[in-house]
Order: C-alpha cells, then structure tokens, then sequence
C-alpha cells in the first residue's frame, strides 16, 4: 500500500499513524542500534547543504520564549502551529514529516550552532565552513575530502565520496577521489546500441588515460570507474521501496539517488547535495509562506528517503548545515538579515535522537552575538568531528580541522555512544 | 596612439625583466629574446584567451596581421564590423521588447497560470511551486504550452552565447560574460525574470570597455540590481511613504499567486489589506551594501566593518524601482532616505544629504586602491591564470591609477605583461563550460539559430546563463567545473556537435575537414581544431578507433567529436 503525498503533507505526517501504519524504518531502526559502536565500512554520511542561510529560529522554534514572538511580530509561528519537541522548543509545522523520527529518538536538532568566524558573507561563511578552517581563507581543500584522504580503506569504490549535483563543491574538493552526479542515469557517455556505447567510453579513456594532465586526468579516471560499476547497477530499473514518495525537484531527486546507492552497496560513505532557497530577506513568511515551502520540501525529502532505505537506516546518518543563521528581530520586509549562530539537524539509526541538543545561549538582547543575533555557543567541527570520530570512525582529526583541537567533552553527544 | 602602445610595451617589458627573466617577454619582434612563442603559438593563445578560441583559419590570420595589432582591434571594437553578428541578433525577438513588455508579459504569463490552475481546481503546493523555480528552468522549452515569456527568456541566453560565437568583437564579449559574473543577477528572482535583458543590453554591454566608475553607478542604479539585492525595498527606520493611507494590496513577485485573487469575502479582503501594510518595508536591507563592498567593489579583505556595511545601506536608503511589476525604471525614494549622518571606511558623509551622497560613495569606491587591487586580480585570474601572479595585478593596477580606471587600459597592461605571454600560463586554464561550448561551435565553424540549444548545453555542463543564484556569479577557477560528471557530459556534448545532432545548430565540416582516411582526418583535426596540439596518443587512438569504420562520413564525426571531447580541447 502506498500513501499519496497529498495525504501525507496535508495531515502532517499524522496520517501513517492513524492509518495504523509504522515508517517502517522507525519500526526496525529504533531497536536496530548496532551492538558494538565501532566503526563499520557500511556507515554511511549524508551531509545537506541549505545555502543561503537557514533561519534556524523558524526551524526549530524557541516557542517558550516571549522574545521570539516580540521580535517577529510578522513571521514567528505561533504557539498554536508549532510541533512541540521538548516544552521549549518545537518543530516548525511544515516538517512534519520528520516528527515520527524525533518520537523514534532518531533524530536530534543542535541549536546555537555556527562558526567562531564573525563574518555574516554568505560566500566566505560557507567557504569556511567546506573548507573546516573558520578565519582562514587559503585552504586548498574541504573537510569531507581531508577526512577521505586519511581514512584510505575505502579507495576501492569510486562512489565512495559522491555529491549530487553539476557541480563538485568546495566541501569535497582535494586529492581523494570524489565524484559529482547530477543525474546518476544519464551518468557516462551516450550512444544509440550498447557496443557502441562501449567503444566511446573506451576511445574516452584512452585519450584522458594518455593525455590528461592534472585535474582532467584525476577527475577522468574517476569517472571512467564509475561508468564501470553504474553499468552492472543499472539505475534506470529503481523503485523506491517501502512506498517511500520523494517530493518534486533537485532535493528528492538527490536523495533518491543517494538512497539508491546506499541500497546497492557500491562502497558509498560520503553523500553531499545542495538545498538552495533560505536567503528570506523579503517576505519569510511564517506557518506558510516561502521558508515553510522550503521547509516542507526537505521535510518530506529527508522521510522520503528514510523510508526508501530502510532498515539500512541504522548505518545511516544525515547532517543538515548551513552557513550561519539569521537575525532574531525581523527586518523591515518581514523577512531575516544575515545573523550568526544557526540550527542543525542530525537523523539516522546511530542518532541519539528526541533531543535539542547544544548550549542555549537565549534570546534576550544582553546574551545576543553583536546584540542582535543568536550567540554560537557549538562550534560547527565540534560536531562534524563527532560524526566523523563516533560514526565513520576517524582517527585523526587534526588532519581534517588543522588548527583546531578535536575534544570528545565538547562533542554535542549526536552519536551514541 | 601606436608609438603609445610600444612604449607600454618597452616599459612593461623592461621594467619585468629583471624580476622574471627573458623567458617571459612579450612576442614583440624587438623584445623576442629566450624561447618566446612562436606568431602560430602566440595568436592560438590570444585567441584561446581574449576570444572564444578560434575559428577555421582565425590563427594564421591573426598571425599573419600580427598578434599586437589585433589585439589593438580588439580594444577599440566600435572600429570592428560586425554586420554578419548583427543581422542574426535581428533574429532573436527578445531584442524588440523592452523591460515594460516583457513585464506585461509576464504579468500575462502569471494570469493565464493562475487561471489554468483554479479551471483545473488544484490548490498548488508551495513545496512544489518553489522547486519548480528551483529545477532548471531552461529544460521546459519544447512545451508549446510554455508562455512567449518563458520562450524569450531562454531566447535570450542563446543570444549570449550565439553573440560569443559569432561576433567578431571577441574580446567585447567575453568582457561583457566578465562584467556579467562580477555584477551578478538571478534571472529567475521576481522582477528580474524580465528586468535582466534590460539589464544586460543597457546597463552592461554599453560600458564593457569604458570606464569601472560608469559601470559601477550604473548597475548600482538599474532595476535588475535594486531588485535582486532588495535594495528597492530598503528605507529608513520610520519612513513613510506618502501615499501610505491609500492601502491598496501590492503585488509582490515571487509569491503565490492566489493570495491577491479578487477576494469577495469581507474578512479575505480585510486580511489582504493587512498584509498589504505588513509588506510596507520598515527598515534597511544590507544585502546590496554588503555585496556592493565584497564583490562590486573592496573585496572580501577590503578592510570595511559591519558598521561599514550598516552605513553604507543607510546611504542607499531610497534607491528604488518606480513599479517594478510593470518593468519600471529607477526611483529615488527621497522619504525614504535616511538624512543622517554616515561614515564609510573612515570618510564622513554629513547629514541633510540626499541620492548625491550614493553618487560621491560609488565615487569614492571605484577608485579605492582596494578596488583596484579586487577587479584587477579577477581580470588576471580571467586573462592569465587561476593564481593569478603578482606581476600582472600591479601592471594592471598602475594601468587603472594612470587612466582612472579605463578598463581598455588596464587590459593593455595586462596583455602586454610578460605574464601573459610566459610559457607556463600558456594553456595553463581549463575552459568554463560556456568557453567549452562556445569554442567547440567555434571550431567547426557552427551556426546557431535562435532555438536555445546550445544554451541548454552550457546548462547543462553546469553555466545556466543568467541563472546563478549568489551575488558571486560563476567562479573561474578550473576546480570548479573540472569533475568527473562534467567531463563526461563535455564528452557527449561533443560528440552530438559533431554529427550534428544538435537541432537548431548548423555544422557544415566540409571545408573545415573534408572526408578521407584516417592520416587526412586527424591531419585535418589536429590542425584546424586542435591548432596542432595533438599529442601522439590521441593520434594513435584516433587511428585506431578510425580503422573500423567505412563511412566516410561517420568516421570524420567520430574524429571530430573526440578531438573536441578529448583533452588537449579542454585547455585554453
């Protein structure tokens, strides 16, 4: 049985429950903690970008605070719309989708996250957070590939670090092998019959395999391993499994495919896309209203794809990041300026979820950053290196944040431990 | 004004020697000392550089006219005909609207959307409005349902790149692509679905070659920009506009339609009109001011503060768009500026001022040595290398303090700079997508009509034109677009152009490479494509991959679709 997507938006995510209906990764999952905590070369890492800056106060609401309502008067969501996780806090209405999860205890928000970077540029803010060095400009590299090239058991794929999209970014970029998607089927060379298809891709080869130099030839022999395995994967024939119905548009259709990998063991570990919209300068909006579109869309993506995976969930864990937050009051155009600290959502079987986690600094303007925006009070590779540590099971962290000095007492506690 | 250019070059020459060796001079015939190109390698990497790579016997030419003297040429491309470009622009429907009818348009467009919608009795979703506009819009074309609007707007990004491919002012176009990168629009925000021609044909193209200042205070005044970085709805705290009682509702773009539908409830209408005055703006929008500073202008280390920033937008207070919905021109707000008094990396800016204290501020920063510095390094990173060196930023920073930043003389520096002729930078900067795809139907001599084709190509390899969405537009960087998934598609991509699978783009190969064996093709290829960089194994694998076919035909496509989807074409 399937549920439409309708059905499901419309009623909030309630709907599977009262139709007697467990996500069935909620059913497994929730008792499906791994027995040892060790690493696992089955562990996967799904991170989501939403450039532009999330408004982490509409995602997940302070709506036990007074001065969340006083400072927007326009677009704060009301008491009466907001999903309430822990008395305090609550799930914007429009992800809905993702509440079964937090019951499960499979997923856990950090507030107060960000850079100990003041700067509010949305280039340099996301450039340091790819990169893993907040303040310092000339890095080569991005953490997700630093972490790649010192973890090295995982070479043998070429999937092991993927990013949905047209373009490698900044996060993946670096020596280790690391290959962008934007469509896994129309992935390698065209021609009308298979053998001639075989022959193009062969001449290909050959021509980079002698010629190239530099990154053409890197990023070539990376592609060329690819086409191999895709061939015998053959995507053109998935079906999403357990009725799992991803929204419309580049979100759904990245995680489908990461899902997809995922399900057909090809070595993925380091899964990365886009989700772009969350500049609301003008006109936010609030219950409804274009941050709430936004909302829903990667709501219903992320319970899309937990679903579609399935009992894999428990080696799988998905990180949203954003460059920084935006500011507690609202601008003169109902909508948010670029602020500091911001909020993160972890999900997954190895989460310890049904939490908010990281110190809240509060709203009140004495404890804001500049007096006008949420104080930082996690810095954003204390979390990163978690995950990396406690779940891919990395050993050396300072390789991967250079200058920063990893300490397992200020990890926010995502990761069971 | 020609024994002005060689003495640059004496002094340019003269001046690096010592610091960069004889190896690096400029292919003059009187500063040809060390290993310099030769008149075929110099013009092949000037026109790999400064044009969109060349043409079917664009190098001998060039080397035969002299590199320098067309370089020349190319600085002063009023004095360039360029008839065979202009009566095909007459061909693109999008050039005989102005931003009023396309607005009207749009606004038609929108109508007949809405109308469908409720016939079809659907609520629409927001989540799939939005990832609509999110998904490529350029993909939708084929539809004869799509509106006229929809139509000219990829009409008009085929115009891009028909422009580079045929124009004979190269160098002009690929300034107006650099200009259109570092004052970046979103085609697809609002307003600017129909302001960016506008844009890009009176506020861009006009002032490619002239002066940074001109360009700066334009862009800083058009309606695509006060649009895109919501400066139009910036005002000063308090502010009222005057006609602030007549309460009407107000079309704001990019929202949901529905909501301004002829409400005929009471308590519909009372909520629209409330909206209507919750949309009044109430304060100021950094976000031009910010990226003015940033990416305009000083640079991410341009030393300005977050006060900086704050005052900057308090100085732009009131630069507005007279109804943007109907494709309106700029406005200046004076109850909406804030009188007071500023100060901006240092400089006061008295109080009682109102829209000349913007003016004396562009002023002061198109000509800030930060500036200079900023732009001056992104041409070199354009021009010369990814890491773009030393060298050429100061040659071209001297050239802009000199002419007050003429940008034709600031690119005779860095033309004339040994940089640019030194042998490491020579086919040291991998292609863009759009210098991919433009020099590909450059190579084989194509033909583009007005069906957008090969801009769903550049798309698709990752450069929808006109559609990048931050302030930064399209990095230059090789990093950027050199990765696995991209190489492949390049690879399609070729091979479609050269069997002509490309509808809506005419190739005609005969007399670029006339049919025969296998030595004739990759002779013909290395030559008149590749201009003589084959290596030996692309030879050998040509001819192999040659041996097995017997049409003529076919076999010449095969070895121009992996020349030009092979590596040596990557290069520039």
């Amino acid at each position: 049985m399937t549920i439409s997507r309708r059905v499901f938006v419309k009623s909030g995510g309630v709907a599977l429950f009262s139709l007697g209906l467990d996500p069935l990764f909620l059913a497994r999952a929730a008792f499906a903690v791994r027995p040892s905590a060790g690493p696992s070369d089955r562990r996967v890492l799904v991170c989501l970008f939403q450039r532009g800056a999330v408004d982490g106060l509409n995602m997940i609401v302070p709506h036990g605070d007074p001065i969340y309502y006083q400072e927007r008067p326009r677009i704060a969501v009301p008491e009466k719309d907001v999903l309430d996780l822990d008395g305090y806090f609550g799930l914007h209405p429009r992800l809905a989708a993702l509440k079964p999860l937090w019951d499960a205890k499979n997923l856990a928000a950090i507030h107060a996250i960000g850079s100990p970077d003041a700067t509010r540029s949305h280039f340099d803010a996301q450039d340091y957070m790819e990169s893993g060095t907040p303040g310092v400009k000339a890095t080569a590299d991005g953490w997700l590939n630093r972490y790649c090239q010192h973890d090295r058991e995982h070479q043998d794929t070429p999937f092991r670090a993927v990013a949905f999209g047209p373009q490698l970014p900044r996060i993946l970029a670096g020596t280790a092998p690391s290959l962008a998607i934007d469509d896994l089927q129309a992935f390698g060379l065209r021609a009308p019959q298979s053998a001639a298809r075989d022959r193009l891709t062969r001449a290909f080869e050959e021509l980079y395999a002698g010629s190239a130099t530099g990154l053409l030839s890197t990023s070539s022999r990376e592609a060329f391993d690819a086409v191999q395995m895709l061939k015998r994967l053959d995507p053109g024939q998935y079906r999403p499994a357990n009725g799992a119905d991803y929204p419309r548009g580049k979100l759904g259709k990245a995680l489908l495919e990461i899902a997809q990998l995922i399900r057909a063991d090809v070595g993925l570990q380091v899964a990365f896309a886009d989700v772009t919209g969350w500049d609301t300068h003008v006109n936010q909006g609030a219950t409804e209203g274009q941050l709430a579109g936004r909302l829903s869309e990667m709501g219903d993506a992320l319970a899309a794809f937990t679903r579609d995976v399935g009992d894999r969930m428990r080696d799988v864990v998905v990180l949203t990041m954003s460059e920084f937050g935006r500011t507690v009051r609202e601008n003169g155009n109902s909508g948010t300026d670029h602020g500091h600290a911001t909020a993160m959502l972890v999900l997954g079987g190895p989460v310890k979820g049904g939490r908010v986690l990281g110190k809240w600094p509060g709203l009140d303007p004495a404890q804001r950053f500049e007096g006008r925006d949420v104080a930082v009070t996690t810095d954003f590779r204390d979390l990163f290196a978690e995950l990396l540590a406690r779940h891919l099971g990395a050993r050396d962290l300072s390789a991967v944040f250079p200058g920063f000095v990893a300490n397992s007492q200020r990890f926010p506690g995502a990761i069971r431990g | 004004m020609k024994n002005q250019v060689v003495w640059r070059c004496l002094v340019a020459v003269g001046v690096c020697l010592p610091f960069v060796g004889a190896q690096h001079a400029a292919p003059l015939p009187f500063a040809t000392q060390g290993p310099a190109l030769t008149p075929h390698d110099s013009a092949l990497h000037t026109l790999n550089r400064l044009a969109y790579g060349p043409r079917p016997g664009d190098v001998p030419r060039v080397a035969a006219e002299g590199v320098m003297r067309w370089i020349d040429r190319q600085l002063s491309p009023d004095g360039i005909d360029d008839d065979r470009l202009a009566q095909r622009e007459r061909q693109f429907d999008i050039l005989k609207y102005d931003r009023g009818d396309l607005a009207a348009l749009y606004a038609e467009a929108q109508r007949e959307r809405r109308e469908r919608k409720l016939a079809a009795a659907e609520t629409a979703q927001d989540s799939d409005s939005v990832g609509a506009q999110h998904a490529a819009p350029l993909r939708k074309q084929a539809d004869p349902m799509i509106p006229k609007s929809n139509r000219l707007g990829s009409e008009f990004a085929e115009l891009a790149v028909a422009r580079a491919t045929l124009s004979e002012r190269q160098l002009y176009e690929v300034m107006v692509d650099f200009w259109t990168n570092h004052f970046n629009v979103y085609a697809a925000k609002g307003a600017d679905r129909f302001l960016t021609p506008d844009y890009i044909e009176h506020t861009i193209r006009p002032r490619a070659l002239g002066k940074f200042e001109d360009l700066l205070i334009a862009t800083a005044k058009s309606p695509a920009m006060l649009f895109y970085l919501d400066n139009w709805e910036s005002v000063a705290p308090g502010s009222v506009p005057p006609a602030a009682l007549r309460v009407r509702a107000r079309p704001i773009f990019g929202r949901r339609p529905g909501l301004f539908g002829p409400g005929r409830d009471p308590a519909r209408q009372d909520s629209v009109r409330r909206r209507a005055l919750e949309r009044t703006p109430k304060g100021i929008n950094e976000n031009y001011a910010r990226e003015l500073l940033e990416l305009h202008t000083l640079g991410v280390d341009g030393g300005y503060t977050q006060q900086d920033v704050i005052d900057v937008a308090r100085i732009f207070t009131g630069w507005s768009i007279e109804r943007p919905q109907q494709g309106g021109d700029f406005e200046f707000h004076d109850w909406a500026h804030d009188r007071g008094e500023k100060q901006v990396l240092g400089v006061w800016f008295e109080g009682g001022h109102d829209m000349d204290e913007a003016i004396r501020l562009l002023k002061l920063l198109a000509n800030h040595p930060a500036t200079m510095h900023h732009v001056s390094r992104k041409l070199c990173q354009r021009f010369v290398n990814d890491d773009p060196p030393d060298g050429c930023v100061d040659d071209a920073v001297a050239a802009w303090k000199r002419s007050s930043g003429d940008m034709r003389e600031v690119l005779r520096a860095i033309l004339h700079g040994p940089d640019f002729w030194a042998a490491a930078n020579v086919r040291a900067k991998v292609k863009t997508p759009l210098e991919f795809v433009v020099s590909a139907a450059r190579a084989v001599a194509a033909e583009p009509d007005t069906s957008p084709r090969l801009a769903q190509v550049v798309a698709r390899l990752g450069e929808p034109l006109f559609l990048h969405v931050a302030p930064d537009g399209y990095p230059e960087r090789e990093a950027a677009w050199v990765n696995s998934g991209a190489l492949l598609d390049r690879m399609n991509a070729a091979v479609a152009l050269a069997s002509g699978k490309l509808p809506g783009v005419t190739v005609e190969l005969d007399s670029i490479v006339p049919v025969g064996d296998a030595d004739q093709l990759i002779g013909a290829v290395n030559e008149k494509i590749l201009g003589g960089t084959m290596s030996e194994n692309t030879k050998r694998v040509l001819r192999r991959e040659l041996a097995g076919i017997s049409d003529l035909t076919q076999a010449r496509a095969l070895a121009v679709g992996l020349a030009i989807g092979g590596p040596e074409f990557q290069r520039q």
